[in-house]
């Protein structure tokens, strides 16, 4: 038994759904609406107790955080290696994985949520929303929903956070102009991971990341999204999130 | 050829240390004191992966012309490129664990031990130098964060609130341990492994840091495990390679704490 517990293609629950996709390894797939908190309800807390998104289940395994789980699935099930032979490109992989994960991601993530997440849910009956808010397992992840529905972002931490997409886009352009794929010359894990976080950058970010600027950026989104398992990946999105992914297709 | 860029043998730089000794490999050893800000070539510190290494001065290994940083990663390596003393389970969920307890040792470990070790360690240690010469240093540091680290150190502006979520977070971490601890002699399976090498190399300056969170009587697996892991022929091996003769008081700012979830 293989399910996937997921919101949309996009972060941190796409970065598994392509991976299966792509190795061809079919699983139950398990929408949940992070907007809706379904991540929290009592129902997925049976499941992870940390009420986080993704997690996969495999028989009696419960897995969780995003990168770990590709990296459980390329060596768990067979299908194309999403990992390079090569030890110094697996390094390679797995340095860019940490950086996009807790360097980049955390940033443009704050972003999004001030921008999307939290207007996206705020209008709600503010009861619910503090039951809600309570109902959130980590502590952390309290935090970072009481900021978004209640926009308590300082502008100091959103400036940081902007600076460091700056920085982030600026370190992908130089590493991408040096080698067609993050880890070397095979398409791996890491480019997925990065596909994740960066397709809608060049939406979120035009000043920042455009065919000007950052031509090969765009060249490695674009051949990413041209995989059949890219495009299949992103039809099981639900939301017009989901659906922007198409102006790579131009 | 191997070469390892490395600090006194404590927290980051322990771990490639021990590793390569683990796994008996023959290396060329480039020694960097915590102060000394120009020791790596420039065709080293040039490497976007070194400039922007989420250790800020940790170990970097070369091998094959490349430079490589981030400890827990260089260990991954070291055992992929040199698998004849394996170091890891061969199994897709052993191998999870391995990374799930890598990803806590970065995200949660490495920044509170590294913010207590500073505040103890480092920040006196600056105070005994000439003021602006080591600002001058810190200005000329590649990117914002590490110039912020070093501040935060130069300034010795941690925090109350800072520290007490650092212990908070070892606390946590101890508390992982004695679990794992409870079902057999070693944190990631029945063998001895990088988890245990990675976690090691964390904790170890800990009994002397928080006293009160990790002595034989708060939390008895964890020393036992301590004095277990220091009895190996590697690590006794790796940790004479200080030249301090007080690895465990050598500190240089670490990972940042997480700013976002």
């Amino acid at each position: 038994m293989l399910t996937l517990y997921h919101w949309e293609p996009n972060a941190n629950s796409g970065k598994p759904m392509l991976a299966l996709m792509e190795k061809g390894v079919k699983f139950d797939s398990h929408y949940l609406d992070l907007l809706n908190f379904d991540q929290h309800s009592p129902d997925y807390l049976k499941i992870n107790p940390n009420g986080t998104i993704p997690a996969l289940v495999h028989d009696d395994l419960m897995l969780t955080e995003s990168t770990a789980i590709m990296e459980y699935v390329d060596a768990a099930f067979p299908g194309p290696s999403l990992t390079p032979e090569d030890p110094v490109e697996r390094w390679r992989m797995r340095w860019w994985m940490r950086f996009f994960d807790q360097y980049f991601a955390p940033s443009l993530s704050m972003i999004g949520w001030q921008v999307f997440v939290g207007p996206s849910v705020r209008d709600r009956d503010p009861e619910l929303l503090k039951a809600a808010i309570e109902r959130i397992p980590l502590k952390e992840r309290r935090i970072a929903w009481s900021k978004a529905i209640y926009n308590t972002f300082s502008p100091e931490e959103l400036a940081e956070s902007r600076r460091r997409v700056a920085v982030g886009t600026l370190c992908l352009e130089e590493a991408l102009s040096e080698r067609p794929w993050i880890a070397g010359p095979t398409y791996s894990l890491g480019d997925i991971n990065g596909f994740n976080l960066g397709y809608a950058l060049p939406l979120a970010q035009p000043l920042l990341c455009n065919d000007e600027k950052t031509p090969h950026i765009m060249k490695w989104l674009r051949a990413i999204y041209a995989r059949p398992a890219a495009k299949a990946t992103w039809t099981m999105g639900r939301t017009q999130m989901a659906q922007r992914i198409t102006f790579l297709e131009s | 050829m191997l070469e390892l860029y490395h600090g006194e043998p404590n927290i980051f730089s322990l771990k490639p240390l021990v590793v390569l000794q683990e796994k008996g490999l023959d290396y060329t050893g480039h020694y960097v004191g915590p102060l000394d800000f120009d020791a790596l070539p420039a065709a080293v510190k040039a490497v976007m992966e070194v400039r922007h290494n989420p250790e800020g001065d940790g170990p970097v290994l070369v091998h094959r012309d490349v430079a490589m940083t981030e400890s827990f990663f260089i260990a991954l390596y070291l055992d992929d490129a040199f698998a004849d003393v394996p170091l890891r389970p061969r199994d897709a969920s052993g191998r999870w664990r391995v990374l799930m307890w890598g990803r806590f040792v970065n995200e949660v470990l490495a920044p509170s031990v590294t913010t207590l070790g500073c505040h103890k360690h480092l920040a006196p240690l600056l105070k005994t130098r000439n003021r602006d010469e080591i600002a001058q240093r810190i200005e000329a540091m590649p990117t914002e964060e590490r110039r912020e680290a070093w501040r935060a150190a130069l300034d010795d502006t941690y925090s109350a609130d800072l520290i007490a979520d650092s212990r908070r977070k070892i606390g946590l971490a101890i508390k992982k341990v004695e679990d794992a601890l409870a079902a057999g002699d070693w944190l990631a399976g029945p063998a001895y492994s990088l988890v245990d090498i990675d976690v090691f190399a964390l904790l170890a300056p800990v009994p002397a840091l928080a006293p009160d969170l990790l002595d034989g009587t708060t939390a008895p697996r964890t020393s036992a495990w301590l004095a277990r892991v220091r009895e190996r022929p590697a690590v006794v091996a790796a940790l004479a390679k200080s030249r301090t003769g007080a690895p465990q008081e050598s500190f240089v700012p670490g990972p940042e704490h997480s700013r976002w979830g």
